[in-house]
């Protein structure tokens, strides 16, 4: 591969006492790659994504980030590096609103020193917020003012999607962005992450609808008890393959040392 | 297994999230509908955001028409607001704890024990009177930051942990007293500080102000104070967008302790000596205040305004019993009863507020 990897999993293994979520994983991410997490129940795409995240470390295995070894926990340190993750759920804090949200954890304050004596530049955050949003055609009532637990399921993902565009400028993880929403919904949050990898963003997004693949991602990762099942270019690929090989009725292409037998 | 898998491409692994209702019930509060639920809802809605208000409201309607003469006039009122004053310092200390999602049961103990210690640092070491202060200020903030460690750190209910650290208070509280109260041998400069007045306004009254502006700036227009409202609504969502929510569950609890300790400086000098338990009544006075303040204005959240609210409600009733010549086991009922009754606005706001 000759191509700029953005960052590179070498046969990443994570066990939680017996169970191996993450079985020998190898995954190469390019830059500008949208690449689609699918898999069954318990299949380690929520893993995978917590590797990436920082939020757990590999039992085995390394990461290498540009070209360099790196480690990626704890979350702060992946966020330092330029990874964001939007969680599917407890993102974002109900009573704030969209520009508080926004700011959490690295609020634009005047004065330096323990965070008691940090004073928010409400106006600051609220400014930058807008014109975050405004870039990525988010139009949204009361950035400034609504607390986002008065703004619809699809208000609030699309705000911490944006939030997370906003501070991960190498890799933007999502987990279900677009679960327990309305089909209108979907498609304003599908169509953001659309223009987010138009503009050179690099994304990994864990779905369950396998629609939703072919609209946003150049890329399909299909999980399997751990392993990766396949790793297809969206175009060379359809449902049906996907589907098969999320269900093992399709076996690895990729040559595993022991198994080159194709289940039956 | 193919056939199980061919149905749907949708694998749904996760529940719908439980806040689909809640927002529908918000959308209809705000639209007028015939049916008897959302008018309920409705009902609910003001009742957790007007409950303390209409409390209020009404005893200051109800006692002005049974005591006109001594109740309704502007000298009552003054007494009503520098009786409050010692009180309101604790309880909006600890609505900061309280906005992060932490109980402390300790501030009742440690304003107690301040109280004594003060008096007797003055008293027995001739400690210049500063300096005493400073030092049982600076005990108060080391037993929060214990209080925020035990919690935070070592993972100990809050309510368990404050209780067991204010029991140690009400143990070292008697070590140094012996359980008996400490007479001011000197220094009318320490009664002072809470009797006296700059241009007519009692310092209780001036020393409350500022401690309430302080706190409304800490937890409105600082980083701290957006970190410890965030974690009070959701620890997991903060941490994970970087916030220090073990530090910010420490300065929290730093907080009511300092504020507490406050308390017992002011209760001490105000009685002009150090009474062994003078101070465990603010933990119940308290609660009841932030509880009542959460049902003022914003919707089962707890924020200072709104403890300031809480605590005159209290005041004004107790006050307004006493004018109209009612036992005092009455006050006992009536501060009681206004707990229960908070603790049920409050939950009522959370409920069928924002949620
Ligand atoms: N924190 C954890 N502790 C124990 N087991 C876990 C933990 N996280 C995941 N697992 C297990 O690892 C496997 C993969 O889980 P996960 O990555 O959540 O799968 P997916 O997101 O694809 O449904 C499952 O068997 C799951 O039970
Ligand atoms: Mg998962």
């Amino acid at each position: 591969m000759a191509q700029a990897m953005l960052l590179s999993l070498r046969r990443i293994s994570r066990s939680f006492g017996g169970i191996q979520a993450l079985d020998n994983v190898s995954l190469d991410i390019a830059k500008g790659d949208v690449i689609g997490l699918v898999g069954d129940n318990g299949a380690g795409k929520s893993t995978l994504i917590k590797v990436l995240a920082g939020a757990h470390d590999p039992t085995s295995g390394d990461v290498i980030l540009e070209g360099r070894p790196q480690k990626l926990s704890p979350p702060a340190e992946a966020q330092r590096l330029g990874i964001e993750t939007v969680y599917q759920d407890l993102s974002l804090i109900g009573t704030f609103t969209a520009a508080e949200n926004f700011f959490l954890g690295r609020e634009i304050a005047i004065g330096r020193g323990p965070a008691l004596l940090r004073w928010i530049r409400r106006k600051s955050m609220g400014d930058t917020a807008m014109r975050g949003l405004e870039e990525l055609n988010i139009d949204i009532p009361g950035i400034r003012s609504k607390p986002v637990d008065r703004m619809s399921g699809g208000q609030r993902q699309l705000v911490a999607i944006a939030r997370g565009a906003f501070w991960g400028h190498k890799l933007l993880l999502l987990d279900e962005p677009t679960a327990a929403l309305g089909v209108r919904e979907s498609r304003e949050v599908l169509d953001l992450i659309k223009r987010l990898g138009a503009q050179g963003l690099t994304i990994v997004m864990v779905t369950h609808n396998l629609d939703h693949l072919w609209q946003v991602c150049n890329r399909v990762v299909v999980m399997r008890r751990g392993r990766k099942a396949a790793d297809l270019a969206s175009s060379a690929t359809n449902m049906e393959d996907v589907v098969a090989y999320i269900t093992g009725a399709k076996e690895p292409m990729t040559p595993r040392p022991a198994t080159t037998e194709a289940g039956a | 297994m193919r056939a199980a898998m061919s149905a749907d491409h949708s694998l749904s692994e996760t529940p719908v999230p439980a806040d689909t209702p809640r927002v529908s019930s918000t959308t209809q509060a705000l639209y007028p509908s015939p049916s008897a639920r959302d008018r309920r809802a409705l009902l609910m809605r003001l009742l957790g955001t007007y409950g303390t208000i209409i409390v209020l409201a009404s005893m200051l309607v109800i006692f002005s028409v049974l005591q006109p003469a001594t109740f309704a006039t502007i000298g009552n009122f003054r007494n009503i607001i520098n009786d409050m004053a010692i009180g309101t310092i604790v309880a909006a200390g600890l609505t900061v704890p309280l906005v992060a999602g932490d109980f402390d049961l300790s501030i009742g103990y440690v304003a107690s024990f301040s109280g004594l210690l003060v008096v007797g640092l003055l008293s027995s070491s001739g400690l210049p009177i500063p300096l005493a202060i400073v030092l049982v200020v600076g005990l108060g903030t080391i037993i929060g930051i214990v209080n925020g460690i035990v919690v935070s750190k070592i993972g100990v209910n809050a309510f368990i942990a404050t209780l067991g650290t204010g029991t140690i208070v009400v143990g070292l509280n008697y070590a140094y007293s012996g359980g008996i109260p400490l007479q001011l041998t000197q220094s009318r400069e320490f009664t002072n500080i809470a009797i006296g007045r700059i241009a007519g306004v009692p310092h209780l009254v001036i020393i409350m102000a500022v401690v309430l502006v302080l706190l409304w700036m800490i937890l409105n227009r600082t980083v701290q104070g957006q970190h410890i409202k965030a974690i009070g609504v959701s620890p997991e969502s903060a941490r994970r967008a970087g916030v220090a929510v073990d530090r910010s569950r420490i300065v929290a609890f730093a907080i009511a302790s300092t504020c507490a300790a406050i308390g017992g400086v002011l209760m001490a000098s105000n009685l002009g000596s150090g009474q062994v338990t003078a101070g465990d009544g603010f933990m119940l006075t308290s609660f009841s205040a932030a509880f009542l303040g959460s049902a003022a204005l914003r919707e089962g959240q707890f924020h200072i305004l709104g403890t300031l609210i809480g605590v005159l409600t209290v005041a004004v009733g107790n006050n307004g019993l006493a004018m109209i010549g009612a036992p005092i086991f009455t006050q006992f009922l009536f501060t009681g009863c206004l707990l229960v009754v908070a603790v049920a606005l409050g939950g009522i706001g959370r409920r069928y507020g924002r949620g």
